[in-house]
């Protein structure tokens, strides 16, 4: 909509409808009464153990499905359960009481994997030891439910023959029609307040988005841009705050200045298009999943715009319906814990077919003991998954069975590479956007 | 324990091995399929239903039949069920709320005894409260 006279031409920056769907994330009405993460567990169990219950009719109809308890030696049958994988290098906090510094090495690399791992599928009336090849333990974790086809052994352990994830949950048709490109740019782990932080290539990208950077052609880009996400770790608040000591006033300005210099450059930001924030690990926010939105008297100035949007950690929304559902990295971090998989990707994509943002939560990732649900499950296959602060950017595009199609995004740290990632809604392509200082 | 008159011990057994009264109480348990008693407890999927009644009550005392009498016996049996998930850290109404809405139709006749504790105005607070509640 360039406006042809010469010299001055105003472009318009391009809207998207935009619903915000964090509303299962925040923790209003639920009032902690000392009770332990049984119930989500048990609301995992009972959601997903129908939705397997409904698939298991085209998957094996023959078989009978019984409970743990139920099963009989040499019997063939399906059972239903939530998996609890056993890990011996596991830290536990009973580690420091045990009487012997035993095959717990003191620093482990990323992973505490090892091949004496073992399966275990429990439901409400107990638990049995998996055996057999086809579950290999690398791919799996703590807290995902699935349906075993196998029999029970003499030894108690039952042999699995074959086994069922719920697969991609049904996806809400995505609009066909819109003719024009319009973008969300992605950014993530801006750690402002630490030494990796760069202003200047910060600087670049708020300039670019905001269309103050290039000529027209430049601009006519960035007018596209309808969204930023800035998916957590947008702040390094030193962990030496967070222990509930009083802050020397030689420190004051340790804790201040990272949220000041943040809240200068949101500013410039919000006064130019919507931008949706969240909490990462290393934000003044909850630690516990869902981490909830940043206090909007963190950001002075920003918060007085009406595009500056505070959200969960986890995020769900939409943008001219389109399904956007991500978070800030934990969930995947800790898969990449516990498990194995070729790459980033592979993990995000697992947790699709799992129907579960955080399968890990609550057994070694901090989440909140809900009584009456588990929000975390997946029930409808969102169009666009992304997590950030990852080492680099990965995309991939993924096809489910009943014509489902997921747009992954790994969104790497820009502090450390300098990438930021741009998705056009119109057709779910992705790229980078790489920023540079080196001349 | 003195020389083993174990029956003896055990003022009162229990009739059929664990189903609640065979009074008006039960006639509202809606799931009386064969695998589906309403022993609760432990008993999902196993072919007996071997059930003890829970002796020890909150005061301390052992806890005999009579000592608590019928609702709180039901009231116990809804929370010993499996079925309706844990009983420990919810209240009694809360999880007959929670099962309620997902969709497992808890028996009618423990909402109505906790409601109608809850208007009446001797109502024992403790029965709100789990089997299990500061004992664990």
């Amino acid at each position: 909509m360039a406006d042809s006279e010469m010299g001055e031409a105003t472009l318009e920056r391009k809207l998207a409808v935009y619903r915000n769907l964090d509303e299962r994330f925040v923790i209003r009405e639920e009032k902690y009464k000392g009770q332990q993460f049984s119930h989500i567990y048990f609301m995992r169990l009972h959601h997903m153990r129908s939705q397997l219950q409904s698939l298991i009719p085209k998957w094996k109809p023959h078989l009978p499905v019984n409970t743990v308890l139920g099963l009989e030696e040499g019997k063939e049958c399906i059972i239903v359960g939530t998996l609890y994988k056993h890990m011996k290098l596991k830290p536990s906090i009973l580690d420091e009481y045990s009487k012997e510094r035993s095959a717990i090495p003191l620093v482990k690399p990323h992973n505490f994997m090892s091949t004496d791992d073992h399966l275990i599928l429990e439901d409400e009336s107990g638990r049995v030891k998996l055996a057999g090849p086809m579950l290999a333990p690398s791919a799996f974790v703590t807290g995902i439910v699935i349906a075993v086809h196998g029999k029970e052994t003499s030894e108690g352990d039952f042999f699995v023959e074959d086994f069922l994830e719920a697969g991609l949950a049904p996806q809400v048709d995505r609009p066909l029609d819109s003719r024009e490109d319009k973008f969300v740019a992605f950014v993530s782990g801006l750690s402002v307040g630490t030494n990796a932080f760069n202003p200047l290539q910060f600087q670049l990208l708020v300039d670019h988005v905001t269309g103050h950077l290039g000529d027209e052609n430049e601009q006519r880009i960035s007018s596209k841009i309808v969204q930023l996400v800035i998916a957590g770790n947008s702040m390094h608040i030193s962990h030496g705050f967070f222990s509930g000591q009083t802050v020397a006033p030689k420190d004051h300005a340790k804790l201040t200045e990272p949220i000041r210099e943040l809240d200068i450059f949101l500013t410039q930001l919000v006064a130019a298009l919507p931008v949706d924030i969240m909490p990462g690990c290393n934000d003044p926010a909850n630690y516990s999943l869902p981490q909830q939105p940043l206090h909007r008297c963190l950001f002075a100035g920003a918060s007085a715009y009406n595009t500056f949007v505070s959200c969960t950690n986890p995020h769900h929304f939409e943008l001219d319906n389109v399904q956007f559902v991500g978070t800030s990295g934990q969930n995947i971090d800790d898969l990449y814990k516990y498990s194995d998989a070729k790459d980033k990707i592979e993990f995000m994509e697992r947790t699709l077919r799992w129907r579960h943002l955080a399968p890990t939560a609550p057994n070694t990732l901090g989440c909140y003991p809900y009584v009456d649900k588990d929000p975390f499950l997946i029930e409808s296959c969102p169009h666009v998954y992304f997590v950030g602060n990852q080492e680099k950017y990965e995309t991939r595009l993924l096809q489910g069975p009943d014509k489902q199609l997921v747009r992954l995004i790994s969104i790497p740290r820009f502090c450390e590479t300098g990438v930021a990632v741009m998705l056009n809604l119109r057709n779910l392509e992705c790229h980078a956007l790489s920023f540079s200082t080196n001349l | 324990m003195s020389s083993g008159d174990i029956k003896g011990f055990y003022r009162q057994k229990k009739k059929n091995g664990g189903v609640t009264k065979p009074s008006s109480s039960s006639s509202s348990s809606s799931k009386k399929s064969k695998s589906k008693h309403y022993t609760g407890g432990a008993s999902v999927g196993a072919p007996s239903a071997a059930q003890t009644p829970a002796l020890v009550t909150r005061g301390g005392a052992i806890d005999l039949k009579e000592e608590y009498g019928d609702e709180e016996e039901a009231l116990r049996q809804f929370d010993m069920d499996m079925k309706y998930g844990p009983c420990i850290g919810v209240g009694r109404l809360e999880r007959w709320e929670r099962a309620a809405a997902m969709g497992l139709h808890p028996p009618l006749h423990v909402r109505e005894v906790l409601v109608g504790l809850a208007s009446g105005s001797t109502a024992c607070s403790s029965k709100f409260k789990c089997l299990w509640e500061g004992l664990v």
